[in-house]
């Protein structure tokens, strides 16, 4: 049975279930076949620097070493922040309500996507009044799909049809400098984008 | 990598492109609180695949009975080795393929065949002679999120001090605009972007800030709208 998440907002708690959206499931998706020059199928592998070792999907692993070079265990390591300090474990999101705080576009913008869930209502719930939020207002809140170390930034928005949940990481954005700056008068004219084609790009 | 952007007066100019990565707040060090790097190991090469091993012994209790007394499934020399400068080939039964011939098969969202055809290696049109068109095409940023999940992105930066003007006031037009710009390729101005040889196409927009003397300006890679598929699946391995 699918896990609910629970949402609130002033006070209103909303309980959803989240469904993954992909690319895959929007548009399709592209295999590619190929073949040799007599027409033999060929795959994809990956070679190894001795030049004879072929590698196929789930051929390689990744392990965690230390400044030696000795592997080390993942239970072993002890997790800091930026200054060193020790983190403690934070929640799984589906063990607690969420309380969701408005956000700004910048902020929106400004993360790195991990993956995008629908919000459909769980049963018994109803996502009316969450609905009607948009599209004017974006929300956010700490998330964390199975618990762990560190908690994903999550933001709550729509449209007129759905809400969505669209689940990431800030960015390494940089303000750049220099000494001189000049202003650019624009006169281009607002348009629509709604012809633009997202299909098989 | 580098991009060749035009602005509003259309005048051009190549600037660096940079990645922009997620923020790391966490980082694991080791019982001396050292840091610890994480790297690529062999666990299993196509010679010692199950489909390797059954052609050479077709019956499969033959074949556990052999995997447990021999370990034939196993490399010893091999398997944990660190690796490193990996390639990317294709190989068919002849060993490794040169000339290959690709063709793409085109599956709608249910999975069904939508279409084969011949792959399509289109090159790429951020860093060509035809500069990336100043479209003119304005989205404010509200009505933008609400139709697009921008799915990547990257941060121009200038190569020298004439370029960071050219930037700023491209940052500066697209704040005060409150919009992002919709940035096209190609002869015409009218492709999505390609950032590598047959690689994947955007529908790319520009977004600028400033503060003070300095500026941002993202590119926001798009390649999918924000809407509900037909039928999408119940929470399973979602994450």
């Amino acid at each position: 049975m699918a896990r609910e998440l629970r949402l609130s907002l002033d006070g209103e708690e909303f309980a959803v279930i989240i469904n993954k959206v992909s690319r895959e499931k929007l548009y399709g998706d592209v295999e590619v076949e190929a073949f040799d020059e007599k027409g033999n199928p060929a795959d994809l592998l990956t070679l190894s620097a001795d030049g004879k070792t072929f590698i196929d999907t789930g051929g390689t692993s990744l392990a965690t070493v230390t400044a030696e070079g000795t592997s080390i265990s993942r239970a072993d390591l002890i997790a800091t922040d930026i200054h060193g300090e020790k983190l403690d474990e934070v929640p799984s999101s589906f063990n607690h309500a969420n309380t969701l705080k408005k956000a700004t576009v910048e902020e929106y913008l400004s993360q790195v996507v991990k993956s995008v869930y629908v919000l459909e209502p769980a049963e018994g719930s109803d996502l009316k009044l969450l609905q009607s939020q948009f599209p004017k207002n974006i929300y956010k809140f700490d998330f964390s799909y199975r618990g762990g170390l560190e908690f994903d930034s999550a933001f709550v928005l729509g449209n007129k049809t759905d809400a969505f949940l669209i689940v990431g990481k800030q960015g390494e954005f940089e303000f750049v400098k220099l000494n001189q700056v000049s202003v650019l008068e624009s006169t281009e004219e607002d348009i629509s984008a709604d012809d633009l084609d997202f299909d098989l790009l | 990598m580098a991009i060749n952007i035009s602005n509003s007066k259309n005048r051009d100019a190549v600037v660096a492109l940079e990645a922009v990565t997620p923020q790391r707040l966490v980082r694991y060090v080791d019982d001396r609180d050292k840091p610890v790097s994480t790297r690529k190991l062999l666990k299993a090469d196509v010679e010692h695949d199950l489909a390797q091993l059954q052609k050479k012994n077709k019956d499969p209790e033959k074949l556990g009975k052999a995997l447990i007394k021999d370990d034939q499934e196993i490399d010893t020399e091999k398997f944990g080795m660190f690796l490193s400068d990996l390639s990317r080939v294709y190989v068919s039964k002849k060993g490794i393929v040169h000339l290959v011939e690709e063709f793409e098969i085109i599956k709608n969202p249910d999975g069904t065949v939508r279409t084969r055809r011949p792959r399509r290696k289109e090159s790429q049109n951020i860093n060509t002679d035809i500069p990336l068109r100043w479209t003119g095409k304005f989205i404010k940023k509200e009505a933008a999120i609400e139709k697009f999940i921008f799915t990547n992105k990257k941060q121009l930066v200038h190569i020298n001090g004439l370029t960071f003007d050219f930037l700023f006031e491209m940052a500066q037009t697209l704040e005060k605009k409150d919009s992002l710009m919709l940035l096209r390729g190609g002869e015409k101005g009218d492709k999505p972007l390609i950032m590598n040889r047959g690689g994947k196409s955007y529908n790319a927009f520009l977004e600028g800030r400033t503060k003070g003397k300095s500026y941002c300006l993202i590119l926001h890679l798009s390649n999918m709208e924000l809407k509900k598929p037909a039928e999408p699946e119940t929470d399973g391995d979602n994450d």
